[in-house]
């Protein structure tokens, strides 16, 4: 799939590739222990926040399935790296990928999640031409599975107890929503304004 | 975790055995059906096809490493006719967790047989296997096997839907589950 259109802008987020230079930024929300629970890999130094750096900035385009697209969220008004999002081409022949995203607590709680999380999944949808996108969350992660459900994402799966997490049961929810379901932002956007004016 | 039970297996009106060479006719009585397969991953099979599966089913009675698979055969006590067959597969060894699976001779639906078998499943999963949960997944348009899942008690835990694109249609698929504790306490049996 080509990648055109990064990065991508709303009205204050800049979503691009990783760079070596997001090190500190990086370290400052991977490395805290309430999100390292959420993450696939160790980042508990700096030298394994640096492999994972290494890893996400290598992940600029979506070649084939298995392939993740991953982009830095940055502030526009101060460009101060505030978290990620990422896409992993799960299946090509279905058109299926998977949405994670994590943010530094700092800047929690002003919508930029949403409003990054939103524009991946326009991406997705309209220049990717995917079918479905599907985000999984820990039953117990709030926010998350708030934040999905407000963005029109459906409950489609509450699995429980279905594995171990560090010697604990694990609860999984997964959402997803289809193309032809997604509300385009940008669309909706528009259409707001003109109703304004 | 090493399980390999005593066979046969009786419930009240099934005898659930090991397949043996002499099954593959009966096997193709209904994996050849159109009205079976359109519900799985799998087409129609060839009886050469239907001979390979048997023959790799025979050695297949004990769960021991992770996606080790159980497959027996379910034979009605009444006439010793195989009447359909059973799955029980071990998906996650630290985490105890089990599938079932189970595909009927359309001639013998909606006399309660997939029920018993699959009761007797989850019993061996949970009894003798020491499974935590199990689980059991299926189309969405396939009423008659999720509707087995709900006598057995089991949850729906996921709708997924368009998740998958299989022989050219969009897949909606079912899973259902249910934990050890939730199986010792129905009162039903």
């Amino acid at each position: 799939m080509q990648m055109s259109g990064l990065p991508l802008e709303t009205e204050r987020l800049r979503l691009r590739t990783f760079q070596s230079a997001d090190l500190d930024a990086v370290m400052g929300y991977h490395a805290l222990p309430e999100v390292q629970r959420y993450l696939d890999w160790k980042a508990r130094d700096r030298t394994e926040v640096r492999a994972a750096l290494d890893v996400m900035r290598a992940q600029t385009r979506l070649t084939r399935p298995g392939d993740v697209l991953a982009l830095a969220v940055c502030r526009l008004n101060d460009d101060t790296l505030i978290g990620q999002v990422t896409l992993r081409w799960t299946d090509a022949t279905a058109a299926q990928a998977e949405l994670r995203f994590v943010f530094n607590p700092a800047f929690r709680r002003q919508g930029y999640a949403r409003e990054a999380v939103r524009a991946m999944l326009d991406l997705g949808f309209d220049q990717l031409a995917l079918h479905r996108i599907f985000a999984r969350c820990d039953a117990s992660n709030q926010p998350s599975a708030r934040l999905l459900r407000v963005l029109g994402m459906r409950l489609e799966a509450h699995f429980r107890e279905h594995a171990l997490f560090q010697g604990e049961w694990d609860e999984e929810l997964h959402f997803a929503v289809l193309d032809r379901e997604w509300l385009r932002g940008s669309k909706v956007k528009e259409l707001t304004r003109n109703m304004v004016a | 975790m090493v399980y390999a039970p005593a066979l046969p297996i009786e419930t009240d009106r099934l005898r659930l055995r090991p397949f043996t060479r002499a099954d593959v006719d009966a096997v193709f009585a209904y994996r050849r059906r159109d009205d079976v397969t359109e519900h799985l991953f799998d087409g129609p099979m060839s009886h050469e096809t239907c001979t390979e599966v048997v023959q790799a089913r025979i050695g297949q009675t004990a769960l021991l490493a992770e996606n080790d698979k159980l497959f027996l055969a379910v034979e009605a006590k009444r006439d010793h006719a195989l009447i359909g067959e059973v799955s029980l597969i071990l998906r996650d060894k630290g985490a105890l967790q089990g599938e079932i699976g189970y595909i009927f001779h359309p001639d013998h639906h909606g006399e309660g047989f997939a029920t018993e078998a699959a009761a007797q499943l989850l019993e061996m999963g949970f009894s003798g296997a020491g499974l935590h949960r199990i689980y059991a997944r299926c189309a969405a348009r396939n009423t008659a096997s999720w509707r087995v899942m709900e006598r057995l008690r089991m949850r729906r835990e996921a709708h997924f839907r368009e998740h998958a694109f299989v022989k050219g249609a969009w897949v909606e698929e079912l899973v259902y589950a249910i934990l050890e504790t939730e199986w010792r306490q129905w009162p039903a049996r």
